[in-house]
């Protein structure tokens, strides 16, 4: 096991303010979200996606140049459950009880790690599907794109805020970054195709209506 | 499939991963942490190799660049149990499954009943 989100160390503290005064905004939202829009009949199914994500997201994969890279779950969780704000939520929880239990990503740097996985990767994840699902009517090549999407775009993310935090030159961080989280977005987008597609053939009827897989 | 049949495979579906997860994960650094390592020097960007020594300098490296010395005591380390060696792994990885879950459920229940 080694560390897989943002430690302590990688930002200065008032930089890690920021990012959490930004994520609690989003969290509010998903509070919000969770609120008006999540039906009770859907709770076990978001518990589900909630417990399924943190035990994926403990499976770090091998890939080339002596690395490895794990899961993410929020394109996942934004599609199946029809928001964005959805996989803030689911997110969020996981992200808390990794990090205060397991030290699995900061404390202080929580928020970044939240703007990242849980907002970057639920707005890439689901717009990107809404849009590519629509133009290509065909719910399982959408849900891969937009799984690999998410987390390269919030791999570029996390490599900009190295570059302000100081800890990465901007250029090295994006290409590395962004060349490791290719490979590793094959295994988002196909593991967001794969379990949609497990679900959707199980109950159609828990998909939600915005995922518009039925289309 | 029913309704609660499809949640009660989920979630052994996710406790099976969580057992798993010790015995087939990779112990690579994961992306974010190899490219760290490739910036302070203990990894080429597209090598295998780890420096160890210079991995273990680059992470004290980097609180001098950044300043925050912040550090937390976790119950569970790297989701470890001190002196069990994979199954320990295995057992706080299905603990930390089922406590997402529960609160999960806990927090969705009251939030979706609350007008």
């Amino acid at each position: 096991m080694n560390i897989v989100h943002i430690p302590d160390a990688f930002i200065p503290l008032t930089q890690a303010a920021v990012y959490w005064v930004i994520a609690l905004i989003f969290i509010a939202l998903s509070l919000r979200w969770a609120r008006n829009e999540m039906k009770e009949e859907k709770v076990p199914l978001v518990a589900v996606l909630a417990a399924g994500i943190f035990a994926i997201q403990a499976v770090n994969v091998p890939i080339p140049w002596g690395t490895s890279g794990h899961m993410m779950g929020a394109a996942l969780a934004a599609i199946v459950l029809g928001s964005p704000f959805a996989a803030i939520f689911v997110l969020t929880l996981v992200l808390i009880v990794q990090g205060v239990l397991f030290g699995d990503g900061g404390i202080t740097v929580m928020g970044a790690n939240i703007i990242n996985m849980g907002v970057i990767g639920g707005f890439v994840g689901f717009y990107s599907y809404k849009g590519l699902n629509s133009a290509i009517r065909n719910p399982y090549p959408a849900a891969f794109i937009a799984g690999w999407l998410s987390l390269f775009v919030a791999a570029l993310v996390c490599a900009v805020e190295m570059a302000i935090a100081g800890t990465f030159p901007i250029e090295i961080g994006l290409i590395s970054m962004g060349l490791y989280h290719a490979v590793i977005g094959v295994i988002e987008g196909g593991i967001t195709a794969v379990a949609l597609y497990l679900i959707y053939t199980a109950r159609p009827d828990l998909i939600s209506d915005n995922a518009g897989v039925a289309a | 499939m029913g309704r609660e049949n499809l949640i009660y495979f989920g979630v052994i579906i996710a406790l099976v991963i969580a057992v798993a997860a010790p015995f087939v994960a990779s112990s690579n650094p994961d992306g974010l942490e190899s490219a760290f390592f490739g910036v302070f020097g203990a990894k080429e960007v597209q090598g295998s190799d780890l420096d160890e020594e210079a991995a273990g300098a680059a992470e004290e490296q980097v609180q001098e660049v950044t300043g925050n010395t912040f550090s937390f005591a976790s119950p569970f380390p790297d989701y470890s149990i001190e002196g069990m060696e994979k199954a320990g792994e295995a057992l706080v990885i299905v603990i930390g499954t089922l406590l997402v879950l529960a609160i999960a459920f806990g927090l969705g229940r009251v939030l979706s009943r609350s007008e």
